[in-house]
């Protein structure tokens, strides 16, 4: 009874990780996309007949993704099995696409239903590559994982009198790298003055909030690669919520600075348009500091 | 090792025939998913089959009471695209004539007006519009 009980237990804490890895792999994937006014047009005008073929072209192409990848730990599925996954990689990547618009303010109440859904299809196709793409973005067999850390772990007991800057340096530096990388070619565009105009304190406090949750799940939950070595990481960043908390602070200095080099922000604006143009591009940018430092 | 679909071994069989059923969890999490999937295909549908006409776009204008800011005058205004296709581009254009002389315009540019979808925006004036002729009216939209 017991040992059901845990096998029960066991498979729902798979499923969960399974789905936030596809939402984390969706994020990594889609958020480009997200900030593209264009897109945002696109979905705006387009017909019920167009919604449907991008439905049924991300549920082919995904399909075709989860034969050999998937969100899922395995390497080989049958057709049906590929088939239901695909259900609900679409499903995941069009519920991240649709929190991410309503968060950015650009699906409201007051959004006319096919203007809503528009935007949502439209945007949810990189998400739902990226959910099938998953378990390829920095993605390591767990039991690799599992060799790594403990050689790693000795290799820390040797060298535990060694001072940690070296491994906070190195944290400091993956995560600007990454956040440079994602946020760079967003912080030039309108979308950020566009998006500023539209949010208030309370969708900027949600900013920060999913902002936080995205870069825990990817770096603490997703089991992307170099999980297990994250949590034994030491230095600054010793604890997944002061990394989290530390990596989001460093993304929005890296924000804040694109957004100065590009001219979209200079000394004499005002704080309140420092703070949310920061904070809007903040998230692009802490999904890509995030994913920088599982890289090293 | 895991008994369910997926498996870290890699040693997941190729057929259907061959591979455990699914466990609890990802029965729930497919249905929930299908059951999304289905409900949003079901309102795309309804969007299809349900449009009431090919009607053009009928941005229809509501000009709200003048409301002086600052020592400027501020003309809010509602626009409401009462046709069944959207509209893209709308042009809004604002006219004040006193003593039968042009004296201010103003111009506004709406990106997309969706069939209903309603948005607004206020004209600004130096000189108070309720001394002269206000004209406000859509000049123009393009189809997307």
């Amino acid at each position: 009874m017991n040992k059901n009980r845990r096998r029960q237990q066991a498979h729902w804490i798979r499923e969960v990780e399974d789905i936030t890895r596809g939402a984390c792999g969706g994020f990594l994937f889609g958020i480009p996309l997200l900030y593209t006014m264009e897109v945002w047009w696109i979905g705006s005008t387009v017909s019920p007949p167009l919604m449907l073929l991008a439905i049924a072209t991300t549920w082919t192409v995904v399909f075709f993704l989860n034969r050999t990848e998937g969100f899922r730990r395995t390497t080989k599925v049958s057709f049906t099995n590929a088939a239901r996954d695909t259900v609900e990689a679409v499903v995941i990547g069009l519920v991240c696409t649709g929190i991410m618009l309503v968060i950015l303010q650009e699906v409201t109440l007051q959004t006319q239903l096919s203007e809503a859904l528009g935007k949502v299809i439209f945007e949810s196709v990189p998400f739902s590559l990226g959910v099938a793409l998953s378990n390829q973005f920095l993605s390591s067999n767990p039991e690799e994982n599992r060799v790594q850390s403990s050689k790693q772990n000795s290799t820390a007991q040797v060298e535990a009198r060694q001072p940690e800057i070296s491994e906070t340096l190195a944290d400091i530096g993956a995560t600007l790298i990454g956040a440079i990388i994602i946020a760079f070619s967003i912080a030039p565009t309108d979308e950020i003055p566009m998006l500023a105009a539209a949010t208030s304190a309370v969708w900027l406090l949600a900013t920060v909030v999913i902002s936080l949750i995205i870069s825990y799940g990817i770096v603490f939950e997703a089991n992307f690669a170099n999980k297990t070595k994250r949590q034994q990481q030491r230095g600054l960043f010793q604890s997944p919520l002061s990394e989290t908390i530390m990596s989001y602070l460093l993304s929005l200095v890296a924000a804040a600075m694109m957004l100065w080099f590009f001219q979209q922000l200079d000394f004499s604006d005002p704080g309140a348009m420092w703070l949310s143009y920061t904070l809007l591009l903040g998230l692009p940018a802490t999904i890509g500091g995030a994913a920088g430092r599982l890289a090293i | 090792m895991s008994d369910v679909h997926s498996s870290d071994d890699g040693s997941s069989q190729n057929s259907s025939s061959d591979q455990p059923p699914r466990s609890l969890a990802e029965q729930v999490s497919f249905s929930l998913a299908a059951l999304l999937l289905t409900t949003l295909v079901g309102l795309i549908c309804y969007l299809w089959l349900g449009k009431r006409g090919e009607a053009p776009p009928n941005p229809i204008l509501v000009i709200k009471p003048v409301q002086k800011l600052s020592g400027q005058f501020h003309v809010p205004f509602e626009l409401t695209n009462q046709g069944d296709n959207t509209a893209a581009s709308v042009q809004v254009v604002a006219e004040l004539r006193l003593t039968d002389i042009l004296t201010e315009t103003g111009e506004q540019q709406i990106d997309f007006l969706s069939s209903q979808e309603t948005e607004s925006g206020a004209f600004i004036f130096s000189q108070d519009p309720r001394k002269g002729t206000l004209t406000i009216r859509v000049a123009s939209y393009k189809s997307p």
